[in-house]
């Protein structure tokens, strides 16, 4: 044989070798779960599927405020121009809406919009430093989206429920899921007493928690970094990346409130602090090289603690109407 | 403009093409040619002129003044820029008429949320959407919202014992 028949006869003999190979299937028999019930068994909203019976149902009012999972219906018996409702959930929670039946007349000047968090007079939380995402994003429509994506997922466990409807007889459903989220950033606490503790796990992000009602904070543990640097704390807070700052204001959102306190550098044992403001935010700013942990309590301030307070204060920096 | 460069290159390149030898000054004036043109026009940049964003901000306020609570939005920011810029002139010792210089200095903060506000307001057809609420009311509400859910848990522990039970 010539030497290139013999390379080439070669060559096809180790190619067929090389390509002959072993295959593997699952032998699933027909009454067995299937790939697809599989792999639907991991997301997570089927999973807290309830059976009918189960699921909580009731009319949602033009203002309301829903705690509880269910589905909610709001059916417009006159023109309703301006009405807005409230999710919230617990800390670790976060929202899922979901559009049911829509029956609204977009083209109209009707609609239906879900918002990333909570609006008051203009002032938004999470602010646009704490949130990821642009203000114009926040927005979910269902004239515009509704359709193609009828889940929307909040990145906190509030979120809020925009709506006009212009004829009588028009009405949507929703259903109001609350799901699991393993490292909390941003939360609005339900209560004025209660315990939190705030990890953000090596993440370039800001979070604030937010109590809205007068209060007295215990800092248990502030865990920032690794390094205790001295010559960090005696500049203060302002050249460091991480730290964690008590704020106190009369509005929702944290970048217009007033800083209370500062602390830059890790301690253990409680540190106590007094505000007694509408609202009060413990906020983490970190930079992402380091796993930084805060754990706090707070009660609410009594009224004759704010009396106090307020007759001890040269300034009152929480203003009152 | 585009196009007229490109005309002229094609002209050039033709030029060249019939020449063998080269001579610097046309390459050089070519190369001044597409840089002078390629200058991105003014009409592109974000407006710095205090007029042109005051025509932004009428159309705004034009086109949502039905809405109550936009026209209250809208109405507070204006206050507040107003109120910052009169108090710039003010300070100055020199009272301006509404057309400002464009070398005027104004905080970011100031200009991102006067931005935010035109931008939003172009992106989706509607106004950026709030509620006037007070605190007060915030927290009844809240408070009513966490009776029926513990209400509603209750229930439904009953509900699942009596399953557990059967």
């Amino acid at each position: 044989m010539s030497g290139t028949l013999r390379a080439q006869l070669c060559f096809l003999l180790l190619s067929v070798t090389a390509l002959r190979g072993h295959a593997r299937f699952l032998d699933i028999q027909e009454n067995d779960i299937s790939p697809e019930g599989l792999l639907s068994l991991l997301s997570s909203e089927l999973k807290r599927e309830l059976p009918e019976e189960f699921v909580y149902r009731r009319a949602l009012r033009c203002l309301d405020m829903v705690a509880v999972e269910g589905q909610f219906t709001f059916t417009a018996e006159r023109p309703q121009l301006n009405c807005a409702v409230f999710f919230i959930g617990e800390p670790s929670d976060i929202i899922s809406i979901e559009y049911d039946s829509v029956n609204i007349d977009c083209r109209g000047g009707d609609f239906v919009k879900v918002f990333d968090g909570w609006v008051m007079k203009g002032e938004k939380f999470p602010s646009s430093q704490d949130h990821p995402l642009p203000l114009y994003e926040r927005y979910s429509d269902y004239c515009e989206t509704g359709v193609t994506r009828p889940i929307v997922r909040s990145s906190q466990n509030v979120a809020m429920l925009f709506f006009r409807l212009h004829q009588s007889g028009s009405s949507f459903t929703v259903t109001f899921r609350k799901l699991i989220n393993p490292f909390p950033c941003n939360v609005v606490s339900q209560t004025p007493e209660g315990s939190f503790t705030m990890i953000i796990p090596q993440q370039h992000r800001n979070c604030s928690f937010s109590i809205i009602y007068p209060v007295e904070i215990q800092i248990g543990e502030l865990s920032l970094g690794q390094h205790n640097d001295l010559k960090r704390s005696i500049l203060g807070c302002a050249g460091s990346g991480d730290f964690v700052e008590l704020l106190g204001g009369n509005g929702m959102d944290t970048s217009k409130m007033f800083p209370m306190a500062d602390l830059c550098y890790s301690f253990n044992g409680p540190a106590q602090m007094k505000v007694g403001c509408d609202n009060t935010v413990v906020r983490m700013v970190s930079s992402g090289k380091f796993v930084n942990r805060v754990s706090f309590q707070y009660r609410l301030l009594g009224h004759q603690e704010l009396q106090q307070m307020k007759g001890n204060s040269v300034e009152d920096v929480c203003l009152r109407a | 403009m585009r196009s007229a460069v490109v005309t002229h290159l094609a002209v050039f390149l033709r030029k060249r093409s019939a020449v063998s030898s080269m001579k610097p000054v046309p390459l050089v004036l070519l190369i001044t040619s597409v840089l002078l043109t390629t200058h991105v026009p003014l009409s592109t940049c974000r407006p710095r002129d205090v007029s042109l964003m005051n025509n932004q901000l009428d159309d705004v306020l034009l086109n949502r003044a039905g809405d109550d609570a936009v026209s209250y939005l809208v109405g507070e920011k204006l206050l507040q820029y107003l109120q910052r810029n009169l108090g710039a002139q003010k300070a100055s010792g020199v009272l301006h008429l509404p057309h400002f210089p464009t070398a005027q200095l104004r905080s970011p903060h100031e200009d991102n949320s006067l931005e935010e506000l035109t931008e939003f307001s172009k992106r989706n057809d509607d106004p950026p959407i709030s509620i006037d609420l007070t605190f007060h009311l915030l927290r009844n509400m809240i408070e009513m919202a966490r009776i029926e859910n513990q209400r509603e848990q209750a229930e439904l522990n009953r509900k699942y014992l009596d399953e557990v039970g059967k």
